[in-house]
């Protein structure tokens, strides 16, 4: 055992039994709950048709940038998402110009 | 990342439980929670096989729940039936799985197809019923029952649109497929409804012609309201709401010549709290009592499921 | 002829689920061919459109609800029509959907100077695939106090089927925390934040980790003996502690037993 191994095992050994207790001192996790916390509602399949005939589905994707806000509000605290070509405007409403790629 | 469940599911531990002639509920992962707690007096539930694919985690606890409480019946919607191409091995050994390890009262399908080049569409996408679109749906439903060594159950689709190619009735298509392929039928009515009125035939022309003595199973949802072209109503088969006056009267009327039958209602988007749902079940209950016969109560549902 | 009429056998084959498929999800495409009084069909063929679209938005909305709040409905719709363009699902299986997006985000010229949207994805798509993760008895403290001290160094321990490490530059914990509202200040975006994802029993638990705790249980992860994994990270981040790491690893309930 080499000296570097040999100060591993050491530093193991002695974590080891500390993270132990450390684990142990905290409750365990609830038992089985069937009930909805975190229930996640993403990729469901079903059965059921959609919104009808005037939605999403039926207008051409925009690919021109100019309708194309992608910070909601104009607030300091907003995270501020940066599209490319703009300049980098806290929270700007404005519209974007460059138009974006298919 | 595809996940095969059949290789994670420990053994089945359920013994098969047939289907009531009663009101089942389609499940909600969001009321399981109400359903154990107040151990909701509901005939039957009904799944998604599709989201009972995964691994493990909380869908499956779930679901063993349920089924350690209540008859299940296990409800295809990704099978593409109708689809050009074969049907896919790999979802057929899932949906395998999911049947070997709950062991359903009964196992449904749809006419419709949802995959063509390998994309998956995510929606029941309707076909023109011909000879050849006949010939196929039969291979493919014989597949699925081979695969799962057992009688599947077949539903008649909402459409919006028909195709000038169609040389077949529904109806008749319908019954052509369960005589040749030995499939039983799943009568959803209001899809009769839909259909009827977006093509301009009689709902109650339909039930009349249809091969009744078939279905094991009916199906109930509500449908939203739009308009085509034209501005003539297009209903929308959307499970958004509670099932229409004009679909639990057609209904009475099947059941009035099936007698009971087990009877799910279906409620997939702006879905309600638990009581809601609970109200539309004792509704189709109360309707499938006044037609149960005064002796043998209950008979009649067990022995169209005995396969 | 689709009602009650009867039919016979005859019919031939129209250009098929092909062409009704082409429009689906491009609405340059007209109404198909086959479809009885095409003409006027547009919103009959319309509802199809907007199932398949509409739906698979919905899909994505559902799957990354952080990205969700932070982008906004409208600027999320949009990234997801050119998302489903170019990656429509291949799997009949809805909890497949999506898993490319983090992927997506990454390459999307447009949003090149919002490298942090990726990987907020990547940690949602964790969130979601430990969520359908198989079932597995964590490791527990009780499974390791009687190891002998020098059989410790060339342990491996199994990662739990749930386990997933996202090692960011981004604050991505806080901006996960999106999903359950957005937060009356923004965060710091020049923060780094790295995470564990687990799932001891039914529910998912995401624990914000140190830079040298993530490497250290990334390593071992990936297989890494832990003494091997002890030593590399103790060279990279000298401030590392060891006892704290393998602690959460046993609270989190990252790991499985190790085979006998």
């Amino acid at each position: 055992m080499s000296k570097k191994t040999a100060a591993t095992a050491a530093i193991l050994a002695g974590a080891m039994t500390a993270a132990i207790s450390m684990a142990a001192s905290t409750a365990p996790a609830n038992a089985a709950k069937l009930k909805c916390y975190g229930v996640a509602l993403a990729g469901q399949n079903d059965c059921a048709a959609g919104p009808g005939t005037t939605c999403a589905g039926t207008s051409k994707v925009d690919y021109q940038g100019n309708s194309w806000k992608y910070v909601e509000a104009n607030s300091c605290d907003e995270v501020v998402i940066k599209v490319d070509g703009q300049p980098d405007r806290m929270g700007s409403p404005e519209p974007i110009e460059r138009d974006l790629p298919s | 990342m595809q996940t095969i469940l059949s290789a994670n599911l420990p053994p089945s531990r359920f013994v098969p439980r047939p289907i009531p002639a009663r009101s089942g509920v389609g499940l909600k992962a969001q009321h399981v929670g109400d359903i154990l707690e107040t151990a909701a007096d509901i005939g039957f539930f009904e799944v998604h096989a599709e989201n009972y694919m995964g691994a493990g985690g909380l869908p499956h606890a779930q679901l063993r729940a349920i089924r350690e409480r209540y008859p299940l019946s296990v409800h295809g919607v990704g099978m593409s039936i109708g689809g050009e191409g074969r049907i896919d091995p790999q979802h057929l050994a899932r949906f395998k799985a999911v049947v070997d390890h709950y062991q359903p009262g009964l196992v449904s399908e749809h006419l419709a197809w949802s995959t063509h080049d390998d994309v998956f569409y995510n929606d029941l996408l309707p076909l023109p019923y011909t000879g050849a679109t006949l010939a196929r749906i039969v291979d493919h439903v014989g597949q699925v029952q081979e695969a799962i060594g057992r009688q599947i159950l077949i539903e008649n689709p909402s459409t919006y649109v028909t195709f000038a190619e169609s040389t077949w009735s529904e109806v008749d298509f319908m019954t052509e497929i369960a005589r040749r392929s030995g499939c039983g039928l799943l009568l959803d009515v209001n899809n009769v409804f839909v259909s009827a009125a977006n093509h301009g035939y009689g709902a109650r022309d339909y039930v009349a012609a249809y091969p009744l003595d078939r279905v094991q199973e009916i199906h109930l949802g509500g449908h939203a309201k739009d308009a085509d072209d034209a501005g003539r109503p297009l209903l929308i088969d959307a499970h958004d709401r509670e099932v229409a006056d004009d679909v639990w009267a057609l209904y009475r009327l099947v059941l009035a010549r099936t007698g009971p039958l087990p009877t799910l209602i279906e409620w997939d988007n702006d879905v309600p709290a638990w009581p809601m749902l609970a109200a539309e079940a004792e509704r189709a209950d109360r309707l499938i009592g006044r037609n149960r016969p005064p002796v043998h109560v209950g008979l009649a549902g067990v022995a169209l499921v005995a396969q | 002829m689709t009602g009650v009429a009867s039919g016979t056998e005859s019919g031939t084959a129209g250009a098929g689920n092909g062409g009704f498929a082409a429009g689906l999800l491009d609405p340059d495409v007209e109404v198909p061919a086959e479809i009885s009084g095409r003409r006027a069909a547009t919103r009959r063929y319309g509802v199809y459109r907007n199932n398949v679209v509409v739906g698979l938005i919905d899909a994505l909305k559902a799957a990354y609800p952080s990205l969700l709040v932070i982008m906004g409905e409208m600027n999320f719709a949009r990234v997801g029509r050119h998302f489903i363009a170019a990656h429509p699902p291949r799997s009949p299986m809805m909890q497949d959907f999506g898993a490319g997006f983090a992927e997506f985000l990454a390459g999307f010229a447009p949003l090149r100077g919002s490298p942090f949207l990726a990987d907020v994805a990547r940690l949602e798509r964790a969130w979601l695939e430990a969520y359908h993760a198989a079932d597995a008895a964590p490791l527990t403290g009780a499974d390791l106090a009687g190891l002998a001290p020098e059989a410790m160094a060339g342990l491996v321990l199994p990662a739990h089927p749930a386990l997933a490490v996202i090692c960011s530059d981004h604050p991505i914990g806080d901006l996960f925390a999106y999903r359950f509202g957005r937060p009356e200040r923004g965060p710091d975006l020049a923060a780094s934040q790295s995470a564990l994802v687990t799932r001891p029993e039914l529910e998912v638990r995401v624990t914000m980790v140190t830079r040298p705790q993530a490497r250290f249980l990334g390593s071992l992860a990936a297989g890494q003996p832990l003494g091997e994994a002890t030593e590399a990270t103790l060279a990279a981040e000298p401030e590392f502690d060891l006892a704290t790491a393998l602690a959460l690893a046993l609270q989190s309930g990252a790991f499985v037993r190790p085979l006998a």
